[in-house]
């Protein structure tokens, strides 16, 4: 066996095992092929056996039109019929009691009250797209958004609902997004994670961690909470009474035991991955934070993102942090507007007015903020944005009284933006109330797709063998991505 | 029954409307409707679910789910299913043809689906291997115990396990490598044994053994130890994938699930046979009703996922099947049973009839929750314990799906496996499938035990796939090995402690890790077992080696879980923070982690970190992984840092405070098990010194910062 057939000392094939393998023919030939791939990796001292980073970046199988992706998802459930989707319909029925089949928290019903659209639409931008006035603001970026109004998805229950669109499946377990960008591409940037998550100022989504987990994929895989102001990453600051140098000498004290302990263990290339891990852990700490400090942001900019208005300060230091992140090369940041229970995010079960009012009013300048400034730096071209929540809502009242919305999986939006995917454009329909998809509808798997694809993946070959099969994002029946976008 | 209905109505309307028979030529209109609908994803750029329509022949063929198109009743055509947006499959996915083509293709396939020339033009994809298989190849063939090989080398063996290994080394020109010391071969074998370090008494002690049963009597000394049934039941509790809470939005605790992980520590503290450790956790509730503990042990059923509020509750009934049998299927007979749920297994010999009828077994528990209880036994104790619910008829799930019901099944084992008994519907059954899985005639049983005893000793399985023995897992390294481990394991009765005696007392186990230069360049992977394999410390070794060094540990053993503190900064990523990890009082937090909550949602940062168990599914090996975050959570994060505070105050008061040279001697023996050589001592001591005196650290300051430095070493984190 030539020492090319070899990863750290062991054939590919054990390789691909022991690293959790079971990367398809495509994804191993992109790896291999990365010119440098092996070049960058320091080599253990028997000269045969490099130190293979498992988050060293890796060439895409394909070519890529995105390098990054930044996944604002809007927790809860916004409702469709009263952002993007125009249901001009559905305004005469409001009161009515009409037939209609829905699923959502109060189980399946076959009738139900309207509740017109709260908010007037207008038409925006060259594509004259119709878009409501919870976000004037987006509405001026519409030419270079793309919109998928027939999306449904399997479970319109928050918990699972959630797990489907971070991990393509209802039950947890299974590898996020997020895990299966870094898994396939690495990171850019090994001074940061490469797969990190913003969370909202009131908490958590439901399941917190699940929804970031790296399943059955090794743990180097799943996501990084980071803050966008701080420390920005749990564990980062020495503690207290500890400074820089004070650590620096430790860790000289501590290199050097590790070295005499690895001297007569050379072949073990795990110890020198270690002793370079304290190494990173150390450029770390200088580095992230730097990512946190927006000192060198003009006020023009720190405005732009709405960091200077207390509604929007939180959602805009976010979105200026995900766009300071893309720069450094990361590859997948998900920021969610809307935490915890209830009101508190998307969910608006109890009056649709107050609920969003207050959720698109913290974020729509920010998004906006952030695909302009994108635009302008010309990032936008290979970052793709992605906009949407776990699901949609009715276009029925939940309860007797109120404008509250239930959930609803059977249609909803989610928007697109850069990344290769086209401005201007919008896909599929709901029927005239927007209770459903029906035209050129698209699963949450097809979502999916279409980001794997753009990343420069066929979603059908990224696999990752565990329990006896190669188990892919997009289920092992495979999926296609939303052609009309790309 | 929804369907047969819908088919009734559908057959009625066709027969006023359709012709008989048709030509070809009379049904253009269906072909084109298949050709520019469905062929792009179903024999043309894609053949997705192993289906092609590109012709006749392969819609008769169908793919993953059978058939597409049926000629003794059209009608009921898989085809016809999914293009009408049946429960469960529609197709084409974006949406649903317009009435009229539906009813065009209809008409084509009652028919008889003409197309011209006969037949589709095009092979017929996807034919499955495995059928024309021969049986009883291995992994499946009867184990039959090898003769020991005979050897060149007579002297250094001790048992006939080194015969196996050395006449693999020996056509090579290897030899095995030399007996590691006394220090490293107490490490190691206390670490395997109990999932923590020796004392510098017992290193010192063993040290000094002139008696040459001194590893012997070690081991045995170990083995009686409450701490290895911590251990080893740690490793039983990654294979059922072992969870205290549901998962879902709630992430509900399971009451009383502890009690299954006392049942397993105990078990193998008391040498329970695995044949009864098996038969107890698969049908404990059959078998001995009255018995707290075997009740106890059928919490092997409730360990996994349950959805309280599930979008469709026939499919998640169906989930948590599915999680059972995958267990079972891999955790007892290290086969994928679980990736025929859907069609039949792609590469071993697996029909998708096998996974049903292995849930058959299961079938009434399906609705069983995942927060009742009962309370059993002549003192009413309470336990989470399998619950039967109804009769339930098996079927068959076309692909999986509920809404599908296909033929119906009884219980019954995988055909590969050769005879079985026929398995009798109804109370008992489960008991005849816990007899059938330790029967001598049931091959798998037995090696794929016997190959992870081997695994967890020697870091790495005969067959490193340990619950995948199929097509798709790794080759076997030492079948004859295995096998004659296997016939060991159910000649011995089953006992698991004189399997570790068998194995750690040859020369194989007591081999140093170092390999030399000759081995190095012939076996790199050391796949030959020529030296023993270093491996790191596993999740639950990191954190209580660090308490054990500190001195906090607490051996406490058994009952409810515990709950350490997590920072804030990692309870705001619940939606609630803190809820469900009401934190523990300081001693109770200190027990060992097999004793921690194992909460689907939230877990402890540093188990996490080090590559602790998944716990959604089976977990068959660990992973090891190195980032940096390892090493920012082990040198800043708080349970690390009070740790090393407390490992301080206990070097100042065993090795005296002030004494620079004797703290450090103590820090490193109680890390490594090893005394410093003087120059170590000699530079740590300069290091203690050179914090005071240039970092203007107070004594105790530097102290900490020392103690903290001991345990972040590669030394401390590695076992050779």
């Amino acid at each position: 066996m030539s020492h090319q057939d070899q990863f750290c000392g062991r054939t590919r094939r054990e390789f691909l095992w022991e690293t959790g393998g079971g990367f398809t023919a495509a994804a191993l030939a992109g790896m291999l092929s990365a010119d440098g791939f092996l070049a960058r990796q320091a080599r253990a001292a028997d000269g045969l056996t490099p130190f293979v980073n498992p988050l060293a970046p890796k060439a895409s199988p394909r070519p890529a039109k995105a390098k990054s992706v930044i996944f604002l998802f809007m927790y809860g459930g916004p409702s469709h019929v009263d952002t993007f989707d125009y249901k001009p319909d559905l305004y005469p029925l409001d009161g009515k009691t009409i037939e209609v089949k829905t699923f959502g928290r109060g189980g399946k019903k076959n009738e139900g009250r309207v509740v017109g659209p709260k908010w007037a639409f207008r038409p925006y931008g060259e594509c004259g797209k119709m878009v409501s006035d919870l976000f004037p603001n987006l509405g001026s970026c519409v030419d270079d958004m793309a919109f998928v109004h027939s999306m449904y998805a399997d479970s319109p229950i928050h918990g699972s609902a959630m797990l489907m669109m971070n991990s393509g499946r209802i039950l947890s377990g299974h590898p996020c997004l997020g895990s299966w960008v870094t898994y396939g591409l690495g990171s850019e940037n090994q001074d940061l994670p490469g797969f990190v998550v913003m969370l909202d100022q009131t908490g958590g989504p439901i399941s917190g961690p699940k929804n970031w987990s790296s399943g059955y994929m090794p743990a180097v895989y799943q996501g990084t909470v980071i803050r966008a102001d701080g420390v920005p990453i749990h564990d980062l600051a020495p503690p207290k009474g500890v400074d820089r140098p004070l650590q620096r000498r430790l860790l000289d004290r501590l290199r050097e035991k590790n070295e005499e302990h690895r001297a007569t263990r050379a072949e073990n290339s795990e110890l020198a991955a270690r002793i370079a891990s304290y190494e990173l852990a150390f450029r770390m700490q200088r580095h992230a934070p730097e990512a946190v400090d927006y000192g060198q942001e003009s006020a023009e900019t720190l405005s732009l993102y709405g960091i200077d208005r207390a509604e929007t300060a939180d959602f805009g230091r976010k979105c200026l942090l995900a766009r300071r992140l893309v720069e450094r090369g990361v590859r997948f940041i998900q920021v969610y507007s809307g935490g915890a229970h209830n009101d508190d995010n998307w969910d608006a079960h109890g009056d649709i007015v107050s609920n969003h009012t207050k959720h698109a009013g913290r974020t729509d300048l920010p998004i906006a903020g952030l695909l302009k400034d994108l635009k302008r730096r010309g990032l936008l071209d290979e970052t793709l944005v992605v906009w949407g929540g776990e699901f949609g809502r009715q276009p029925t009242a939940e309860y007797a009284e109120g404008t509250g919305r239930d959930h609803n999986s059977y249609g909803f939006t989610v928007w697109m933006a850069g990344g290769g995917i086209k401005g201007g454009v919008s896909v599929g329909t709901t029927d005239e109330i927007g209770a459903r998809a029906v035209d050129d509808r698209f699963h949450v798997k097809n979502l999916h797709a279409t980001i794997l694809d753009r990343l420069g993946f066929d979603p059908d070959a990224l696999s990752y063998f565990h329990g006896g099969l190669d188990q892919k994002l997009v289920g092992v029946e495979g999926a296609e991505p939303i052609h009309q976008l790309i | 029954m929804l369907i047969r209905r819908f088919f009734a109505l559908g057959l009625a309307f066709l027969a006023a409307s359709s012709p008989i028979r048709g030509l070809a030529e009379d049904f253009a209109k269906a072909r084109e409707i298949l050709s520019t609908r469905c062929l792009k994803c179903h024999g043309g750029e894609k053949t997705r679910g192993g289906l092609s329509v590109a012709g006749r022949d392969s819609l008769a063929k169908g793919g993953d789910l059978g058939p597409a198109i049926d000629a003794d009743e059209p009608d009921e055509s898989l085809l016809l299913q999914a293009i009408r947006y049946e429960e469960g499959l529609e197709m084409p996915p974006s949406g649903r043809l317009p009435d009229d083509e539906i009813q065009a293709l209809a008409e084509w396939v009652a028919a008889g689906a003409p197309w011209p020339g006969g037949e589709g033009s095009e092979e017929v994809a996807g034919a499955d291997a495995h059928d024309e298989e021969e049986p009883a190849a291995w992994p499946y063939a009867q184990v039959e115990r090898p003769a020991v090989p005979a050897v060149e080398d007579a002297g250094w063996g001790r048992n006939p396990i080194d015969a196996f290994i050395l006449a693999g080394l020996e056509p090579d020109g290897l030899a095995p490598a030399p007996e590691a010391d006394r220090r490293t071969l107490i490490r190691r074998a206390t670490y395997d044994l109990t999932g923590l370090p020796p004392t510098p008494a017992e290193v010192e002690a063993f040290e000094s053994d002139p008696a040459p049963d001194a590893f012997e009597r070690l081991v045995d000394r170990l083995l009686a130890s409450p701490r290895y049934g911590e251990a080893w039941g740690r490793h039983w509790l990654d294979l059922v994938g072992y969870a205290e809470t549901n998962s879902f939005e709630r992430d509900a605790a399971k009451p009383f699930i502890w009690r299954y992980r006392d049942y397993v520590v105990d078990a193998f503290n008391r040498d329970k046979p695995f044949d009864r450790f098996a038969l107890e956790q698969l049908a404990g509730d059959e078998v001995a009703p009255d018995s707290v503990e075997a009740q106890v042990a059928t919490g092997f059923y409730r360990v996994g996922l349950w959805d309280d509020e599930p979008a469709d509750r026939p499919l998640a009934r169906y989930e948590a099947l599915d999680g059972i049998v995958a267990n079972v299927g891999q955790v007892f007979l290290g086969m994928t049973i679980n990736c025929a749920r859907c069609h039949d297994h792609k590469k071993d010999p697996i029909p998708q009839s096998d996974y049903y009828r292995l849930l058959a077994f299961f079938i009434d528990m399906g609705r069983q929750t995942g927060l009742e209880t009962r309370k059993v036994g002549p003192e009413r104790v309470e336990v989470m314990a399998a619950v039967s619910k109804g009769r339930d008829q098996a079927h068959v799930l076309l692909r999986g799906n509920p809404a599908l019901v296909g033929p119906k099944v009884e219980p019954g084992v995988p055909i590969a496996l050769g005879e079985a008994p026929t398995f009798e519907a109804g109370r008992g059954k489960r008991r005849a499938l816990a007899e059938w899985l330790t029967d001598r005639r049931n091959p798998m049983t037995a090696r794929v035990f016997a190959n992870r005893l081997w695994q967890y000793h020697f870091n790495r399985g005969l067959v490193p796939s340990p619950n995948d023995f199929g097509t798709l897992g790794e080759p076997n390294t030492h079948p004859e090995l295995l096998d004659w481990l296997a016939s060991e394991l159910v000649d011995g009765g089953w006992k698991v402690k004189r399997m570790h005696r068998l194995i750690m007392l040859s020369s194989a186990y007591r081999m140093s890790s170092r390999p030399s230069p000759e081995a190095l360049a012939a076996d790199p992977q050391n796949r030959k077992f020529q030296r023993f394999p270093m491996r790191r410390l596993t999740a639950e070794e990191v954190r209580d080696s660090i308490l054990a060094a500190s001195g906090a540990l607490n051996d406490k053993a058994g009952g409810p879980w515990v709950c350490p503190p997590i920072p804030d900064e990692v309870l705001a990523g619940q939606s609630v923070p803190g809820q469900g990890w009401t934190v523990s009082p300081p001693d109770e937090s200190a027990r060992r982690s097999v004793y921690v909550h194992v909460k689907r949602s939230l877990a402890l940062p540093i188990l996490a970190t080090h590559d602790a168990a998944d716990v959604d599914a089976s977990c068959p090996v660990r992973h090891t992984t190195t980032v940096p975050t390892q090493a920012l959570g082990l040198l800043n994060g708080s349970f690390s840092n009070e740790q090393a505070a407390t490992f301080a105050d206990r070097l100042e008061a065993e090795a005296g405070a002030g004494d620079l040279a004797a703290q450090a001697r103590l820090a490193v023996l109680l890390t490594t098990g090893r005394e410093p050589s003087a120059d170590e001592r000699a530079r740590d001591v300069a290091f203690l010194r050179s914090l005071r005196e240039e970092a203007g650290l107070s004594e105790r300051a530097a102290l900490v910062q020392y103690a903290l430095l001991t345990l972040n070493a590669n030394a401390f984190l590695y076992i050779d």
